[in-house]
């Protein structure tokens, strides 16, 4: 078992490595100078020149792979040409934000799409199954940021039910620790400052995660027929057991290995999506930062952000991995037969 | 209770795919079972057995059942669900033909077994009592440690055990056993075959015993009920059944089973050649 971990997360950390040096080789086929960038619009040859030094982009290209290799050994992912910071403070600001939408948008998924999923199997061939396939398939083909746009019309403009966009109301943001408004709004122990932090979060939320939802209700929904029509879920009922329970106790324990994978993959493609919404509702996350750095040909920052979003990915797999192998029994057996 | 009359009595038991105009997949059948009997229900594949098993507690969601199913006096033909869900478990239990696949991978089997407790409120500790209990009784070694095990971690003639503690352990009182034995090797047919027929004189436990293998009737059962194309064609208590079939399907039956005294080299017949006897001694 140990060991299996430990192959694991060496796996992981290999897996990691290697979107670093793709990133890296990446940023180096793109056109374009990045010294040139780094000194400015207005900036002489000289200039240009002692950008390129200070920034070792003179040294041969594997020097520059190793220094940049081991600077993020050290958390150092270089220096942003664009904010004239280091990339690693920049991305301190920006990734909690992302992530904080993302889980938000995908504890949202989870709790709408299980039940939905479960009840559309539950009732299969009815009407009621019929219109959440209906909505599902709906909600997977509007793109998003129309829909972010429709909300925000919606709920902030004709209803006011909600803020139009940013983190927070006027003298409503908490101090910064962590970067992600809700953890530092209960950490300065404001309860209006919590509620003020999800307000501007919910459409957000709910835009991002509608085109997850709709993938997910698909896949429950089938993973649910499949395990209710087992013969394990017959003997549960000859069993005497409520509905309530079959689901509850047997179909969803059973179900869950596949879902958990869906939901895993979905995570790191929540972050890509992260850009659109975060563009609507104008909120200064890890998309906005990557779109920016991008315009700006900023190797560093680009490489960063694009890192991090990476190590994300691999990091939810990892983690998905983890939690099946202590859940489900034909997953352990299964890993402990190959390992 | 009532008084005097058959445990489980069976009155023009139809069933039919909900929604559907199609033919009904059983129709007409009546049979009833007293206390501490052990019917045996036969038939070909597909001639609707596993359907009136099913049927009996309403198993299966996509049909429909109509008729009269009596079960200790009380009608589970339209009967209300918590009432239905009373008789499952504690009044009829029922063991299914792939021990492989009847017992969910992702929950240990102690919890399987004790559930049928559990649910009826039985204290989670002592329910488990009785579990272990119950799988020790059925011949399962080591049950303290080894129902802590996944299924699994067990064979396929061990988890038949497993299943039938799940389904005894509610102290049922009568046991539907659909094809119990179609899916393990002779060896350990024979072990269940014994096991069921153990139990059933034990606790008093009336058994319909589905199986398309005439072979391991004789042995167990009291009467046989033959089935074909959705419908009874005989009842008869099982010597009668065997010395004097009445029904030419019947004799059909008896008939393509392998016989160790058979001549040598005499062909097996089908049962489709019974019913071409039917067939040209009607239009003779």
């Amino acid at each position: 078992m140990t060991r299996f971990v430990l192959r694991r997360v060496g796996l992981a950390v290999l897996t990691v490595w290697g979107v670093a040096t793709l990133v890296f080789l990446m940023t180096k086929l793109i056109p374009g100078d990045a010294a040139r960038v780094a000194a400015g619009r207005t900036a002489t040859a000289e200039q240009i020149e002692a950008a390129r030094q200070r920034l070792g982009l003179d040294r041969p290209m594997v020097e520059q792979y190793l220094h940049y290799l081991g600077g993020l050994l050290h958390g150092d992912l270089g220096w942003s040409a664009s904010t004239k910071q280091p990339v690693a403070v920049d991305l301190q600001v920006a990734f909690p934000v992302t992530l904080q939408l993302v889980l938000v948008a995908m504890v949202f998924t989870v709790v709408v799409a299980i039940p939905l999923g479960t009840f559309a199997a539950l009732r299969h061939g009815s009407a009621a199954d019929a219109a959440t396939r209906l909505v599902a398939i709906l909600g997977g083909g509007v793109p998003v940021f129309w829909l972010a746009l429709v909300l925000q019309w919606l709920f902030a403009v004709r209803l006011g039910w909600t803020p139009i966009s940013g983190a927070n109301g006027y003298g409503l943001d908490p101090p910064v620790v962590t970067g992600a408004t809700l953890v530092d709004s209960l950490l300065a122990g404001s309860p209006q400052m919590f509620a003020d932090s999800a307000a501007h979060l919910v459409l957000p939320a709910l835009a991002l995660s509608a085109p997850f939802l709709a993938v997910v209700v698909r896949n429950v929904r089938s993973t649910m027929l499949g395990v209710l029509g087992t013969d394990y879920a017959s003997f549960a009922v000859a069993k005497g057991v409520t509905t309530w329970r079959l689901v509850v106790r047997h179909a969803l324990p059973a179900a869950a290995s596949s879902t958990l994978t869906i939901l895993g993959m979905q995570l790191g493609f929540m972050l890509g999506a992260a850009l659109l919404v975060e563009a609507v509702f104008a909120m200064p996350g890890l998309g906005t930062y990557l779109y920016t750095a991008i315009l700006n040909q900023d190797t560093f920052a680009v490489l960063g952000g694009v890192l991090v979003t990476g190590a994300v990915f691999v990091l939810a797999g990892l983690v998905v991995d983890l939690i099946q192998m202590a859940i489900d029994p034909r997953v352990r057996s299964s890993h402990l037969a190959h390992a | 209770m009532s008084a005097g009359g058959p445990l489980l009595e069976v009155r023009d038991l139809a069933v039919r795919v909900r929604e559907s105009e199609g033919p009904r997949l059983v129709r007409d059948v009546s049979f009833e079972i007293a206390a501490g009997e052990r019917l045996a229900l036969v038939g070909e594949s597909g001639s609707g057995k596993s359907t009136v098993a099913k049927a009996l507690v309403q198993l299966d969601r996509t049909v429909e059942v109509s008729g009269s199913v009596r079960f200790d006096g009380r009608e589970l033909v339209g009967a209300r669900p918590g009432d239905l869900r009373r008789v499952r478990g504690s009044g009829i239990a029922m063991i299914f033909q792939d021990p492989m696949t009847a017992l969910n991978p992702v929950r240990r089997v102690l919890d399987q077994v004790a559930e049928p407790l559990v649910i009826r409120g039985v204290p989670r500790r002592e329910a488990r009592r009785l579990a272990v209990a119950m799988l020790d009784r059925l011949g399962v070694a080591d049950a303290a440690r080894r129902a802590h095990d996944y299924p699994t971690a067990f064979s396929g003639g061990m988890r038949q055990r497993v299943v039938m503690a799940a389904a005894l352990v509610g102290g049922p009182r009568l046991l539907v056993a659909d094809e119990p034995t179609t899916a393990l090797d002779v060896r350990v047919q024979e072990q269940v075959l014994d096991l069921i027929e153990e139990q059933s004189r034990e606790l008093g436990l009336a058994v319909l015993l589905i199986t398309h293998d005439l072979g391991i009737v004789a042995g167990l059962a009291d009467r046989v009920a033959v089935m074909r194309s959705g419908a009874l064609v005989e009842t008869r208590p099982v010597d009668e059944l065997f010395a004097d079939p009445h029904h030419p399907y019947t004799r059909g039956l008896l008939e393509s089973v392998p016989r160790i005294d058979a001549a040598p080299g005499q062909r097996l017949r089908t049962v489709a050649d019974a019913v071409d006897d039917t067939r040209e001694s009607a239009d003779a």
